[in-house]
Protein backbone atom coordinates (compact mmCIF):
# COMPACT_ATOMS: atom_id res chain seq x y z
CA UNK A 1 0.00 0.00 0.00
CA UNK A 2 1.67 3.26 -0.91
CA UNK A 3 1.30 6.33 0.84
CA UNK A 4 -0.53 9.47 -0.23
CA UNK A 5 1.59 12.53 -0.51
CA UNK A 6 0.38 14.09 2.89
CA UNK A 7 2.11 11.42 4.76
CA UNK A 8 5.20 11.81 4.72
CA UNK A 9 6.03 8.86 6.98
CA UNK A 10 3.66 5.91 6.52
CA UNK A 11 4.22 2.36 8.31
CA UNK A 12 2.17 -0.94 8.38
CA UNK A 13 2.99 -3.92 10.82
CA UNK A 14 6.66 -2.57 11.71
CA UNK A 15 8.03 -5.73 14.18
CA UNK A 16 11.78 -5.60 15.71
CA UNK A 17 12.77 -8.24 18.45
CA UNK A 18 16.02 -8.91 20.28
CA UNK A 19 18.19 -12.15 20.63
CA UNK A 20 18.70 -12.14 24.41
CA UNK A 21 21.38 -14.58 26.49
CA UNK A 22 23.98 -15.85 25.36
CA UNK A 23 24.15 -20.22 25.44
CA UNK A 24 20.07 -20.23 25.25
CA UNK A 25 19.60 -17.18 22.94
CA UNK A 26 15.75 -16.18 22.23
CA UNK A 27 13.72 -13.54 21.38
CA UNK A 28 11.78 -10.44 23.32
CA UNK A 29 9.57 -8.52 21.10
CA UNK A 30 10.98 -4.97 21.08
CA UNK A 31 8.12 -3.61 18.61
CA UNK A 32 5.25 -5.53 17.47
CA UNK A 33 2.94 -4.32 13.90
CA UNK A 34 3.70 -0.94 14.65
CA UNK A 35 1.11 0.74 12.42
CA UNK A 36 2.13 4.96 12.50
CA UNK A 37 1.09 7.73 9.86
CA UNK A 38 2.29 10.85 10.27
CA UNK A 39 0.71 13.63 8.23
CA UNK A 40 2.34 16.86 6.64
CA UNK A 41 3.02 19.95 9.05
CA UNK A 42 2.31 18.34 11.99
CA UNK A 43 3.95 17.82 15.36
CA UNK A 44 3.50 13.79 16.78
CA UNK A 45 4.63 13.48 19.72
CA UNK A 46 5.94 9.67 20.61
CA UNK A 47 5.64 8.94 24.02
CA UNK A 48 5.89 5.94 26.63
CA UNK A 49 7.51 4.45 29.18
CA UNK A 50 11.21 3.35 29.17
CA UNK A 51 11.17 0.47 27.06
CA UNK A 52 8.25 0.90 25.42
CA UNK A 53 9.74 0.82 22.02
CA UNK A 54 10.41 4.66 21.01
CA UNK A 55 13.77 4.42 20.35
CA UNK A 56 13.26 1.18 18.82
CA UNK A 57 10.49 2.32 16.22
CA UNK A 58 13.19 5.46 15.60
CA UNK A 59 16.12 3.57 14.73
CA UNK A 60 13.92 1.45 12.09
CA UNK A 61 12.84 4.21 10.30
CA UNK A 62 16.51 5.44 10.10
CA UNK A 63 18.01 2.87 9.34
CA UNK A 64 20.17 1.61 12.33
CA UNK A 65 18.18 -1.74 13.17
CA UNK A 66 16.45 -4.23 10.52
CA UNK A 67 13.06 -4.77 11.12
CA UNK A 68 11.93 -8.64 10.97
CA UNK A 69 8.28 -7.34 9.39
CA UNK A 70 6.55 -4.75 8.52
CA UNK A 71 7.45 -1.98 5.39
CA UNK A 72 7.19 1.90 5.71
CA UNK A 73 7.98 4.62 3.70
CA UNK A 74 9.24 7.97 4.06
CA UNK A 75 8.51 11.08 1.74
CA UNK A 76 7.01 8.57 -0.80
CA UNK A 77 10.21 5.75 -0.39
CA UNK A 78 10.87 2.88 0.90
CA UNK A 79 12.62 2.63 4.04
CA UNK A 80 15.00 1.25 2.65
CA UNK A 81 16.23 4.04 -0.11
CA UNK A 82 18.43 6.21 0.18
CA UNK A 83 16.63 9.09 -1.15
CA UNK A 84 14.68 10.45 1.30
CA UNK A 85 17.50 10.51 3.59
CA UNK A 86 18.66 14.33 1.58
CA UNK A 87 15.05 15.82 3.14
CA UNK A 88 15.06 13.89 6.19
CA UNK A 89 16.88 15.10 9.77
CA UNK A 90 17.47 12.82 12.84
CA UNK A 91 18.29 13.64 16.20
CA UNK A 92 19.43 10.15 18.50
CA UNK A 93 19.04 10.23 21.82
CA UNK A 94 22.07 11.57 23.84
CA UNK A 95 23.91 11.74 21.30
CA UNK A 96 27.82 11.92 20.89
CA UNK A 97 29.17 14.31 18.43
CA UNK A 98 33.21 13.68 17.93
CA UNK A 99 34.69 15.96 20.77
CA UNK A 100 37.93 16.42 18.78
CA UNK A 101 35.87 18.77 16.89
CA UNK A 102 34.52 22.07 17.05
CA UNK A 103 30.68 22.08 15.81
CA UNK A 104 31.53 24.11 13.01
CA UNK A 105 33.97 21.40 11.81
CA UNK A 106 30.98 18.72 12.39
CA UNK A 107 28.40 20.56 10.43
CA UNK A 108 30.92 20.82 7.54
CA UNK A 109 31.76 17.35 7.53
CA UNK A 110 28.19 16.61 7.74
CA UNK A 111 27.70 18.78 5.20
CA UNK A 112 30.27 16.90 3.00
CA UNK A 113 28.11 13.28 3.06
CA UNK A 114 25.29 15.86 1.77
CA UNK A 115 27.39 16.98 -1.07
CA UNK A 116 26.68 20.56 -0.14
CA UNK A 117 29.54 22.50 -1.45
CA UNK A 118 32.22 24.79 0.57
CA UNK A 119 30.56 27.81 -0.03
CA UNK A 120 27.22 26.31 1.36
CA UNK A 121 28.50 24.80 4.14
CA UNK A 122 30.13 27.51 5.67
CA UNK A 123 26.90 29.50 5.32
CA UNK A 124 24.99 27.01 7.00
CA UNK A 125 27.31 26.23 9.87
CA UNK A 126 26.90 29.82 10.32
CA UNK A 127 23.59 30.23 10.22
CA UNK A 128 22.10 27.02 12.13
CA UNK A 129 25.36 27.66 14.89
CA UNK A 130 23.33 30.90 15.75
CA UNK A 131 20.06 29.49 15.47
CA UNK A 132 21.20 27.16 18.50
CA UNK A 133 22.79 29.85 20.61
CA UNK A 134 26.22 28.23 19.47
CA UNK A 135 27.67 30.79 17.84
CA UNK A 136 30.14 31.85 20.15
CA UNK A 137 31.32 28.55 20.63
CA UNK A 138 31.55 27.41 17.43
CA UNK A 139 35.60 27.12 17.49
CA UNK A 140 35.39 25.02 20.62
CA UNK A 141 36.18 21.27 20.80
CA UNK A 142 32.96 19.32 21.47
CA UNK A 143 34.86 17.74 24.71
CA UNK A 144 34.35 21.47 26.16
CA UNK A 145 30.74 21.56 25.89
CA UNK A 146 27.96 20.48 28.32
CA UNK A 147 25.78 18.15 27.89
CA UNK A 148 23.04 20.87 26.56
CA UNK A 149 25.31 22.24 24.19
CA UNK A 150 26.37 19.19 22.59
CA UNK A 151 22.25 18.31 22.21
CA UNK A 152 22.17 21.46 20.49
CA UNK A 153 25.13 20.90 18.20
CA UNK A 154 22.83 17.69 17.85
CA UNK A 155 20.07 19.82 16.93
CA UNK A 156 22.00 21.62 14.70
CA UNK A 157 23.16 18.55 12.46
CA UNK A 158 19.79 17.41 12.27
CA UNK A 159 18.60 20.83 10.76
CA UNK A 160 21.83 20.76 8.25
CA UNK A 161 20.02 20.15 5.37
CA UNK A 162 16.72 22.02 5.89
CA UNK A 163 14.59 18.78 6.45
CA UNK A 164 10.84 17.73 5.38
CA UNK A 165 10.88 15.91 7.96
CA UNK A 166 12.48 15.62 11.21
CA UNK A 167 13.05 12.46 13.63
CA UNK A 168 13.78 13.41 17.16
CA UNK A 169 14.47 10.36 19.64
CA UNK A 170 13.91 13.00 23.18
CA UNK A 171 15.68 16.29 21.77
CA UNK A 172 14.85 17.49 25.46
CA UNK A 173 16.62 15.11 27.65
CA UNK A 174 19.54 16.71 29.57
CA UNK A 175 18.36 20.30 28.88
CA UNK A 176 17.79 23.02 31.25
CA UNK A 177 15.22 25.15 31.47
CA UNK A 178 16.34 27.46 29.10
CA UNK A 179 17.69 25.09 26.69
CA UNK A 180 14.45 23.13 26.57
CA UNK A 181 12.65 26.80 25.93
CA UNK A 182 14.97 26.68 23.05
CA UNK A 183 14.20 23.15 21.84
CA UNK A 184 10.65 23.81 21.59
CA UNK A 185 10.54 27.14 20.24
CA UNK A 186 13.05 25.71 17.23
CA UNK A 187 10.52 22.58 16.86
CA UNK A 188 7.57 25.14 16.99
CA UNK A 189 9.14 27.11 14.04
CA UNK A 190 9.37 24.30 12.10
CA UNK A 191 6.00 23.50 12.08
CA UNK A 192 5.38 26.99 11.07
CA UNK A 193 7.84 26.53 8.55
CA UNK A 194 5.06 23.82 6.98
CA UNK A 195 7.94 20.69 7.52
CA UNK A 196 6.47 17.85 9.90
CA UNK A 197 8.25 16.70 13.34
CA UNK A 198 8.15 13.06 14.94
CA UNK A 199 9.59 13.00 18.36
CA UNK A 200 9.84 10.93 21.11
CA UNK A 201 9.80 11.80 24.42
CA UNK A 202 9.09 11.35 28.08
CA UNK A 203 8.91 14.89 28.78
CA UNK A 204 5.17 15.07 29.03
CA UNK A 205 3.97 18.65 29.42
CA UNK A 206 6.74 19.13 26.47
CA UNK A 207 4.43 16.41 24.50
CA UNK A 208 1.43 18.42 25.82
CA UNK A 209 2.58 22.12 24.49
CA UNK A 210 4.05 21.33 21.18
CA UNK A 211 2.04 18.36 19.91
CA UNK A 212 -1.11 18.78 17.41
CA UNK A 213 -1.07 14.55 17.87
CA UNK A 214 0.31 11.97 20.23
CA UNK A 215 1.22 8.34 19.66
CA UNK A 216 0.98 6.15 22.79
CA UNK A 217 2.93 3.14 22.99
CA UNK A 218 3.03 0.42 25.92
CA UNK A 219 5.50 -2.39 25.78
CA UNK A 220 6.11 -2.46 21.95
CA UNK A 221 2.38 -2.33 21.03
CA UNK A 222 0.84 1.14 20.08
CA UNK A 223 -1.92 1.59 22.45
CA UNK A 224 -3.44 5.29 21.27
CA UNK A 225 -3.15 7.80 18.60
CA UNK A 226 -5.30 11.23 18.02
CA UNK A 227 -5.17 14.88 18.83
CA UNK A 228 -4.33 15.78 22.18
CA UNK A 229 -8.12 17.22 22.72
CA UNK A 230 -9.45 13.70 22.08
CA UNK A 231 -7.37 12.34 24.49
CA UNK A 232 -7.14 14.34 27.41
CA UNK A 233 -10.87 14.74 27.72
CA UNK A 234 -12.15 18.03 29.33
CA UNK A 235 -13.76 17.94 32.45
CA UNK A 236 -16.70 20.67 31.66
CA UNK A 237 -18.42 19.10 34.69
CA UNK A 238 -15.61 20.97 37.31
CA UNK A 239 -13.94 24.19 37.09
CA UNK A 240 -10.90 25.63 38.85
CA UNK A 241 -11.49 28.94 41.49
CA UNK A 242 -7.98 30.45 42.13
CA UNK A 243 -9.05 33.10 45.10
CA UNK A 244 -6.77 35.04 47.16
CA UNK A 245 -7.59 36.73 50.37
CA UNK A 246 -9.80 34.72 51.92
CA UNK A 247 -9.62 31.39 54.26
CA UNK A 248 -11.23 28.02 53.53
CA UNK A 249 -13.51 28.47 56.56
CA UNK A 250 -15.39 31.55 54.94
CA UNK A 251 -19.18 31.05 54.84
CA UNK A 252 -20.42 29.72 51.68
CA UNK A 253 -17.36 27.86 49.93
CA UNK A 254 -19.18 24.56 51.96
CA UNK A 255 -20.35 24.34 48.30
CA UNK A 256 -17.41 23.64 47.19
CA UNK A 257 -16.08 20.15 46.44
CA UNK A 258 -12.73 20.89 47.33
CA UNK A 259 -10.22 23.67 48.64
CA UNK A 260 -7.07 23.43 48.93
CA UNK A 261 -4.16 26.17 50.27
CA UNK A 262 -1.69 26.91 47.37
CA UNK A 263 0.30 29.70 49.33
CA UNK A 264 -1.62 32.30 49.59
CA UNK A 265 -3.93 31.41 47.59
CA UNK A 266 -7.06 28.83 47.85
CA UNK A 267 -7.36 26.55 45.13
CA UNK A 268 -11.27 25.36 45.05
CA UNK A 269 -12.62 22.54 42.43
CA UNK A 270 -16.89 23.17 42.32
CA UNK A 271 -19.67 22.05 40.31
CA UNK A 272 -20.56 23.68 37.48
CA UNK A 273 -23.78 24.76 39.03
CA UNK A 274 -22.66 25.94 41.82
CA UNK A 275 -20.14 28.37 40.45
CA UNK A 276 -22.29 31.66 40.71
CA UNK A 277 -22.64 31.30 44.52
CA UNK A 278 -19.01 30.05 45.00
CA UNK A 279 -18.27 33.38 43.44
CA UNK A 280 -20.62 35.41 45.28
CA UNK A 281 -19.37 33.57 48.33
CA UNK A 282 -15.55 34.64 48.00
CA UNK A 283 -16.54 38.19 47.03
CA UNK A 284 -18.56 38.46 49.80
CA UNK A 285 -15.96 37.62 52.18
CA UNK A 286 -13.64 40.12 51.38
CA UNK A 287 -11.55 37.96 48.48
CA UNK A 288 -10.34 37.87 45.37
CA UNK A 289 -11.62 35.97 42.18
CA UNK A 290 -7.50 35.58 40.49
CA UNK A 291 -8.66 32.86 38.16
CA UNK A 292 -11.51 30.31 36.94
CA UNK A 293 -11.00 27.72 34.05
CA UNK A 294 -12.19 23.98 33.71
CA UNK A 295 -10.49 21.49 34.96
CA UNK A 296 -8.68 19.47 32.20
CA UNK A 297 -6.79 16.25 32.49
CA UNK A 298 -3.09 16.52 31.48
CA UNK A 299 -1.16 14.21 29.66
CA UNK A 300 0.17 12.51 32.79
CA UNK A 301 -2.98 12.02 34.29
CA UNK A 302 -4.27 10.06 31.17
CA UNK A 303 -0.65 7.95 31.40
CA UNK A 304 -1.26 7.25 35.03
CA UNK A 305 -5.27 5.96 34.04
CA UNK A 306 -4.51 4.30 31.17
CA UNK A 307 -1.24 2.51 32.25
CA UNK A 308 -0.99 2.58 35.60
CA UNK A 309 2.22 4.09 37.54
CA UNK A 310 4.85 1.88 37.88
CA UNK A 311 4.29 0.72 41.74
CA UNK A 312 0.34 -0.46 40.29
CA UNK A 313 2.20 -3.50 38.56
CA UNK A 314 3.56 -2.28 35.81
CA UNK A 315 7.12 -3.88 35.10
CA UNK A 316 7.71 -0.99 32.41
CA UNK A 317 9.95 2.02 33.95
CA UNK A 318 8.37 6.20 33.38
CA UNK A 319 10.75 8.34 31.76
CA UNK A 320 13.22 7.66 29.01
CA UNK A 321 13.15 4.79 26.49
CA UNK B 1 26.36 2.79 -4.54
CA UNK B 2 29.48 4.06 -3.11
CA UNK B 3 30.47 7.73 -3.91
CA UNK B 4 33.96 8.44 -3.39
CA UNK B 5 33.25 12.23 -2.44
CA UNK B 6 31.51 10.60 0.85
CA UNK B 7 34.32 8.06 1.19
CA UNK B 8 36.82 10.30 1.13
CA UNK B 9 35.01 12.92 3.65
CA UNK B 10 34.87 9.79 6.17
CA UNK B 11 38.58 8.86 5.52
CA UNK B 12 39.74 12.83 5.63
CA UNK B 13 37.85 12.83 9.26
CA UNK B 14 39.55 9.46 10.40
CA UNK B 15 42.89 11.08 9.78
CA UNK B 16 41.71 14.21 11.29
CA UNK B 17 40.63 12.13 14.36
CA UNK B 18 44.17 10.38 14.56
CA UNK B 19 46.35 13.43 14.23
CA UNK B 20 44.01 15.20 16.97
CA UNK B 21 44.14 12.10 19.25
CA UNK B 22 47.79 11.91 18.98
CA UNK B 23 48.53 9.03 17.32
CA UNK B 24 51.58 10.54 15.46
CA UNK B 25 53.30 11.23 18.67
CA UNK B 26 54.88 8.13 18.06
CA UNK B 27 56.78 9.87 15.56
CA UNK B 28 59.29 12.05 18.21
CA UNK B 29 59.57 8.42 20.10
CA UNK B 30 61.38 7.51 16.25
CA UNK B 31 62.88 10.61 16.06
CA UNK B 32 64.92 10.39 19.54
CA UNK B 33 65.62 6.81 18.82
CA UNK B 34 67.11 7.76 15.60
CA UNK B 35 69.03 10.51 17.11
CA UNK B 36 70.46 8.79 19.74
CA UNK B 37 71.47 5.18 17.53
CA UNK B 38 73.03 7.58 15.23
CA UNK B 39 75.14 9.43 17.97
CA UNK B 40 75.91 6.45 19.96
CA UNK B 41 77.14 3.80 16.49
CA UNK B 42 79.09 6.62 15.25
CA UNK B 43 82.22 4.81 17.58
CA UNK B 44 81.43 1.42 15.62
CA UNK B 45 83.04 0.23 12.04
CA UNK B 46 81.44 2.17 8.60
CA UNK B 47 79.12 -1.10 7.79
CA UNK B 48 78.48 -2.35 10.98
CA UNK B 49 76.98 0.70 12.41
CA UNK B 50 74.89 0.92 9.39
CA UNK B 51 73.46 -2.25 9.38
CA UNK B 52 72.49 -1.31 12.55
CA UNK B 53 71.45 1.68 11.64
CA UNK B 54 68.89 0.17 9.16
CA UNK B 55 67.72 -2.69 11.46
CA UNK B 56 66.34 -0.27 14.35
CA UNK B 57 65.22 2.08 12.13
CA UNK B 58 63.04 -0.66 10.00
CA UNK B 59 62.02 -2.63 13.29
CA UNK B 60 60.66 0.71 14.79
CA UNK B 61 58.90 1.28 11.77
CA UNK B 62 57.37 -2.21 11.83
CA UNK B 63 56.72 -1.62 15.71
CA UNK B 64 54.99 1.70 15.74
CA UNK B 65 53.13 0.71 12.33
CA UNK B 66 51.81 -2.52 13.91
CA UNK B 67 50.84 -1.07 17.02
CA UNK B 68 48.86 1.98 15.10
CA UNK B 69 46.85 -0.45 12.63
CA UNK B 70 46.11 -3.04 15.89
CA UNK B 71 45.02 -0.72 18.26
CA UNK B 72 43.59 2.69 16.25
CA UNK B 73 42.17 -0.29 13.84
CA UNK B 74 40.41 -2.69 15.98
CA UNK B 75 38.64 1.14 17.41
CA UNK B 76 38.06 2.67 14.08
CA UNK B 77 34.28 0.85 13.94
CA UNK B 78 33.91 -0.34 17.78
CA UNK B 79 34.61 3.04 19.31
CA UNK B 80 31.38 4.19 16.54
CA UNK B 81 29.64 2.21 17.95
CA UNK B 82 30.12 2.18 21.49
CA UNK B 83 29.81 5.98 21.38
CA UNK B 84 27.13 5.89 19.07
CA UNK B 85 29.26 8.72 17.21
CA UNK B 86 27.72 6.88 13.69
CA UNK B 87 23.90 6.99 14.77
CA UNK B 88 23.53 10.43 13.16
CA UNK B 89 26.01 10.05 9.77
CA UNK B 90 23.87 6.71 8.97
CA UNK B 91 20.54 8.72 9.32
CA UNK B 92 22.72 10.77 6.52
CA UNK B 93 22.87 9.82 2.84
CA UNK B 94 25.83 7.54 4.12
CA UNK B 95 26.25 4.26 2.94
CA UNK B 96 27.35 1.53 5.57
CA UNK B 97 29.77 0.99 2.64
CA UNK B 98 31.58 4.71 2.27
CA UNK B 99 31.31 4.49 5.98
CA UNK B 100 33.03 1.28 6.47
CA UNK B 101 35.46 1.64 3.40
CA UNK B 102 36.41 5.67 4.13
CA UNK B 103 37.39 4.57 7.85
CA UNK B 104 39.75 1.96 6.52
CA UNK B 105 40.81 4.79 4.33
CA UNK B 106 41.74 7.00 6.74
CA UNK B 107 43.64 5.04 8.89
CA UNK B 108 45.93 3.31 5.25
CA UNK B 109 46.25 7.31 4.91
CA UNK B 110 47.60 7.89 8.64
CA UNK B 111 49.66 5.09 8.63
CA UNK B 112 51.18 6.15 5.13
CA UNK B 113 51.75 9.67 6.19
CA UNK B 114 53.81 7.57 9.82
CA UNK B 115 55.79 5.32 7.62
CA UNK B 116 56.75 8.21 5.23
CA UNK B 117 58.30 10.62 8.15
CA UNK B 118 59.75 7.58 9.79
CA UNK B 119 61.19 6.41 6.41
CA UNK B 120 62.33 10.68 5.51
CA UNK B 121 63.75 10.08 9.39
CA UNK B 122 65.89 7.25 8.49
CA UNK B 123 67.47 8.51 5.46
CA UNK B 124 68.24 11.98 7.36
CA UNK B 125 70.20 10.23 9.81
CA UNK B 126 71.90 7.86 7.12
CA UNK B 127 72.71 11.00 5.55
CA UNK B 128 73.77 13.38 8.14
CA UNK B 129 75.84 10.13 9.61
CA UNK B 130 78.04 10.38 6.74
CA UNK B 131 76.40 6.94 5.82
CA UNK B 132 74.56 8.12 1.91
CA UNK B 133 71.00 7.37 1.13
CA UNK B 134 70.23 3.90 0.17
CA UNK B 135 67.30 3.53 -2.30
CA UNK B 136 67.12 -0.54 -1.28
CA UNK B 137 65.39 0.42 1.65
CA UNK B 138 62.43 1.57 0.08
CA UNK B 139 61.66 -1.97 -0.84
CA UNK B 140 61.57 -3.23 2.59
CA UNK B 141 59.42 0.00 3.77
CA UNK B 142 56.55 -0.76 1.00
CA UNK B 143 55.94 -4.37 1.70
CA UNK B 144 55.42 -3.15 5.73
CA UNK B 145 53.20 -0.94 4.76
CA UNK B 146 50.73 -3.41 2.73
CA UNK B 147 51.19 -5.66 5.61
CA UNK B 148 49.89 -2.91 8.22
CA UNK B 149 46.99 -2.52 5.45
CA UNK B 150 45.94 -6.05 6.42
CA UNK B 151 46.64 -6.00 9.98
CA UNK B 152 44.04 -2.90 9.77
CA UNK B 153 41.75 -4.84 8.02
CA UNK B 154 41.43 -7.71 10.47
CA UNK B 155 41.17 -5.11 13.50
CA UNK B 156 38.01 -3.75 11.76
CA UNK B 157 36.87 -7.35 10.74
CA UNK B 158 37.20 -8.48 14.23
CA UNK B 159 35.64 -4.81 15.62
CA UNK B 160 32.60 -5.72 13.70
CA UNK B 161 31.87 -9.08 14.66
CA UNK B 162 33.36 -9.14 18.59
CA UNK B 163 31.11 -7.12 21.02
CA UNK B 164 34.21 -5.14 22.54
CA UNK B 165 36.97 -3.23 21.13
CA UNK B 166 39.30 -4.64 23.18
CA UNK B 167 37.66 -8.51 22.31
CA UNK B 168 38.39 -7.35 18.57
CA UNK B 169 42.35 -6.35 19.65
CA UNK B 170 42.70 -9.69 21.42
CA UNK B 171 41.85 -11.42 17.88
CA UNK B 172 43.46 -8.81 15.81
CA UNK B 173 47.13 -9.28 17.76
CA UNK B 174 46.42 -12.84 17.61
CA UNK B 175 46.16 -12.70 13.92
CA UNK B 176 49.61 -10.93 13.88
CA UNK B 177 51.25 -13.06 15.90
CA UNK B 178 50.66 -16.33 14.93
CA UNK B 179 51.23 -14.87 11.27
CA UNK B 180 54.61 -14.00 12.10
CA UNK B 181 55.23 -16.86 12.97
CA UNK B 182 53.80 -19.55 10.28
CA UNK B 183 57.20 -21.39 10.01
CA UNK B 184 56.11 -22.90 13.55
CA UNK B 185 52.72 -23.71 12.59
CA UNK B 186 54.25 -25.80 9.16
CA UNK B 187 56.52 -27.67 11.57
CA UNK B 188 53.91 -28.53 13.60
CA UNK B 189 53.88 -31.82 12.60
CA UNK B 190 57.39 -32.23 13.62
CA UNK B 191 56.92 -30.66 16.80
CA UNK B 192 53.59 -32.11 17.99
CA UNK B 193 52.86 -34.99 15.91
CA UNK B 194 49.60 -35.55 17.99
CA UNK B 195 47.86 -33.02 15.73
CA UNK B 196 46.18 -33.93 12.72
CA UNK B 197 47.75 -32.79 9.51
CA UNK B 198 44.74 -31.77 7.39
CA UNK B 199 44.45 -29.23 10.81
CA UNK B 200 47.75 -28.37 10.34
CA UNK B 201 47.49 -27.51 6.70
CA UNK B 202 44.25 -25.31 7.35
CA UNK B 203 45.66 -23.38 9.85
CA UNK B 204 48.77 -22.88 7.65
CA UNK B 205 46.87 -21.78 4.44
CA UNK B 206 43.76 -19.52 6.71
CA UNK B 207 46.29 -17.30 8.86
CA UNK B 208 48.38 -14.69 6.54
CA UNK B 209 51.53 -14.94 6.33
CA UNK B 210 53.26 -12.02 7.69
CA UNK B 211 56.64 -13.10 6.66
CA UNK B 212 56.04 -12.12 3.43
CA UNK B 213 56.01 -8.94 3.99
CA UNK B 214 59.03 -8.58 5.86
CA UNK B 215 61.97 -8.13 4.04
CA UNK B 216 63.91 -6.09 6.86
CA UNK B 217 66.95 -8.23 6.92
CA UNK B 218 67.86 -8.62 3.18
CA UNK B 219 67.70 -4.52 2.63
CA UNK B 220 69.69 -3.83 5.60
CA UNK B 221 72.46 -6.05 4.29
CA UNK B 222 72.09 -3.73 1.01
CA UNK B 223 70.84 -7.36 -0.83
CA UNK B 224 68.03 -5.63 -3.30
CA UNK B 225 64.02 -7.09 -3.85
CA UNK B 226 63.55 -8.31 -6.93
CA UNK B 227 60.36 -6.56 -9.00
CA UNK B 228 58.90 -9.78 -9.42
CA UNK B 229 59.02 -10.44 -5.96
CA UNK B 230 57.28 -7.14 -4.70
CA UNK B 231 55.25 -7.55 -7.38
CA UNK B 232 54.29 -10.90 -6.06
CA UNK B 233 53.65 -9.75 -2.43
CA UNK B 234 51.30 -6.50 -3.74
CA UNK B 235 49.30 -8.82 -5.12
CA UNK B 236 49.13 -11.23 -2.01
CA UNK B 237 48.58 -8.45 0.09
CA UNK B 238 46.26 -6.70 -2.50
CA UNK B 239 43.91 -9.84 -2.49
CA UNK B 240 44.24 -10.74 1.18
CA UNK B 241 43.52 -7.51 2.30
CA UNK B 242 40.02 -7.03 -0.06
CA UNK B 243 38.91 -10.43 1.06
CA UNK B 244 39.29 -9.72 5.09
CA UNK B 245 37.16 -6.43 3.70
CA UNK B 246 34.64 -7.98 1.97
CA UNK B 247 33.97 -9.98 4.78
CA UNK B 248 34.24 -7.43 7.67
CA UNK B 249 31.87 -5.03 5.22
CA UNK B 250 29.02 -8.09 4.76
CA UNK B 251 29.23 -7.92 8.81
CA UNK B 252 29.17 -4.37 8.87
CA UNK B 253 26.17 -4.05 7.15
CA UNK B 254 24.09 -6.87 8.18
CA UNK B 255 24.69 -5.69 11.96
CA UNK B 256 22.09 -4.23 13.75
CA UNK B 257 23.04 -0.40 16.10
CA UNK B 258 20.92 -1.28 19.23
Amino acid sequence: MAPSIDTPLFVRGLSKSYRIGHVFQRRRPALEGLDLEVLRGEILGYVGPNGSGKTTTLKLLVGLLRSDRGEGWILGEPLAARGWRYRVGYLPEHPYLYDYLTPAEYLDYAGRLFGFSAARRRARARELLALVGLERSAGLPMRRFSKGMVQRAGLAQALLNDPELLILDEPMSGLDPIGRRLVRDLIAAQRKAGKTVLFSTHILSDAETLCDRVAVLRAGRLVKVGPLSELLQLDVAHVEVLASGIAASAPGLEAADRAEQVGDRLRLEVAEGRLGGVVAAVEAAGGRVLSVQPIRQSLEDYFYREMGTPSAGGTEAWGEG
Amino acid sequence: MIRLSRLIAVAANTFRETVRERVLYNLVFFAILMTLSGLLLGQLSIRQDEKILKDIGLASMDLFGTLIAVFIGTGLVSKEIERRSLYPLLAKPLGRGEFFLGKFAGLAFTLLVNLGVMTAGLYLTLVLTGRGADPVLLAAVYPLFLGFLLVVAFAMLFSTVSSSSALAAVFTVGVVVAGRFTDVIRNMRDVAPGVPPWAVDVLYSALPNFRNFDFKDRVAYGDAVPPDVLAWVTLYGVAYVAVVLAIGLASFRSRDFQ
